[in-house]
């Protein structure tokens, strides 16, 4: 362990780190290359006079190497996770048909459910324009940068809707932008942005995101309008005493909804209908969230 | 570094794990300010006598970990070079935290020295308060 030789470059050290650090939740690595990135920088700013490689081997010995500090980071993340007293939420867990009503996370999934489509026409609109304009641009000078300019857009939407998602959905995601690239010349950038498969599958994700958003939406839509109906509908006609509905296919289905039995019958499936959609609203989210931390979060 | 055994390094890597959050609770607590990352590892003057007490890299999960404890708030803000900056201040809960925390170590303090001191009169003159 100690016969690793120190890193020369900021790059190589982040590179160990997060070597070290395989395995570990994918936010958790992020956060530690994000932090290191910032001490390394701020240490090469403070000593103009070093070159890099000088300032890295007084690094590694102030800093820590790239070994000891996955190994803070684990116990960090240990630490927390467990003995570590963290009150109110942690012992709670959220078990049974019935207790979705109060837990915060079926809220936050609903709330991601809503909001998808209108993301998701952003997101989509933005990624196939961007990459419809940057394609044909390439063939003038302008188009470099331009190609520059959107993959770094692309960046930065994906760090927001990693924020979003961690924020309703509860996954663990970067906290950070991703490092910037420490290529020189800018081809060496847009070749370095375009190997790395996280552009992509960050693209494939913008993509996705509008025909998912769309089914999240109708049935976030579907799963909040439903019960409102069930319920507001039945009291309505039993407070008024006339049925509003007219069912005259299905005899048996017409004869609920004017009996008044049948009318609570109805209220009582509406007021069960609010827990199937949360415990939906939840299992899209968990299963969202995981997709995103698949697609989004960079190594 | 140094010719330590591994016992020891053992022994004061569990002895820093508590004492580096009582530590960054203090030095935010006496700045008033939010301060970065780098900035808290330069004001927490880790020297011993023997080299580094604890790695400065050590000081940045440790933020993390008071942050999600809600002891420090955090925020992101750009630099003019370089990465982007995480900013950490200290809550009311942090402050109430510290004022406990500073007790539980004098309560410990005065514990150990007295265990040691006991420990130092059995075995010869007695040694007191080492500076």
């Amino acid at each position: 362990m100690t016969a690793d030789p120190a890193p020369a470059t900021v790059r190589a050290y982040l590179d160990e780190l997060r070597n070290a650090l395989k395995g570990a939740s994918p936010g958790l690595i992020s956060d530690a290359l994000a932090d290191a990135e910032e001490h390394l920088q701020g240490e090469i700013a403070a000593n103009p006079t070093k070159t890099e490689a000088e300032v890295l081997v007084t690094v590694v010995q102030t800093y820590g190497t790239p070994q000891e500090i996955a190994e803070e980071y684990r116990s960090m993340e240990a630490a927390i996770a467990g003995p570590f007293p963290k009150p109110e939420q942690a012992p709670k867990r959220y078990k049974g048909f019935f207790s979705v009503i109060s837990d915060p996370r079926a809220y936050g999934a609903l709330m991601f459910m809503l909001l998808a489509l209108p993301t998701g026409i952003f997101y989509f609109v933005w990624t196939v324009v961007g990459i419809s304009l940057s394609v044909p641009f390439l063939l003038f000078i302008f188009g470099i940068p331009f190609a520059l300019l959107f993959l770094g857009s692309v960046r930065i939407l994906s760090h927001i809707e990693g924020r979003v998602v961690e924020g309703l959905l509860g996954v663990r995601m970067p906290r950070r932008l991703p490092a910037q690239s420490s290529a020189e010349t800018i081809w060496q950038r847009i070749r370095e942005a375009l190997t790395d498969l996280r552009t992509w599958s960050s693209i494939l994700y913008l993509l996705l995101r509008l025909p998912l958003g769309v089914v999240y939406f109708t049935l976030g839509v579907v799963g909040i309008v439903l019960p409102i109906a069930l319920i507001g509908g039945s009291f309505i006609d039993l407070v008024t005493d006339r049925s509003h509905i007219q069912m005259t296919d299905v005899p048996w289905l017409d004869h609920m909804f004017h009996t008044a039995p049948g009318l609570l019958m109805i209220m009582v499936i509406g007021a069960l209908l609010i827990f199937v959609a949360l415990h939906m609203a939840k299992g899209i989210g968990w299963l969202h969230g995981h997709l995103a931390e698949a697609l989004l979060v960079r190594l | 570094m140094t010719e330590e055994t591994a016992y020891t390094r053992k022994f004061r890597k569990e002895l820093m794990a508590g004492l580096s959050s009582l530590v960054l609770l203090a030095v935010l607590a006496r700045a008033g300010r939010e301060m970065y990352g780098y900035e808290i590892a330069k004001a927490v003057k880790a020297e011993g006598e023997g080299g580094l007490i604890f790695k400065q890299g050590a000081i940045y999960p440790v933020l993390r970990s008071l942050d999600a404890l809600g002891l420090l708030s955090s925020r992101v803000e750009a630099s003019a070079f370089g990465p982007p900056r995480r900013y950490y201040g200290i809550t009311d809960e942090g402050r109430r935290a510290l004022s406990e925390w500073q007790g539980a170590w004098h309560d410990m303090r005065e514990f150990v020295d007295e265990a040691l001191a006991a420990h130092l009169a059995g075995a010869g003159p007695l040694l007191e308060h080492r500076v």
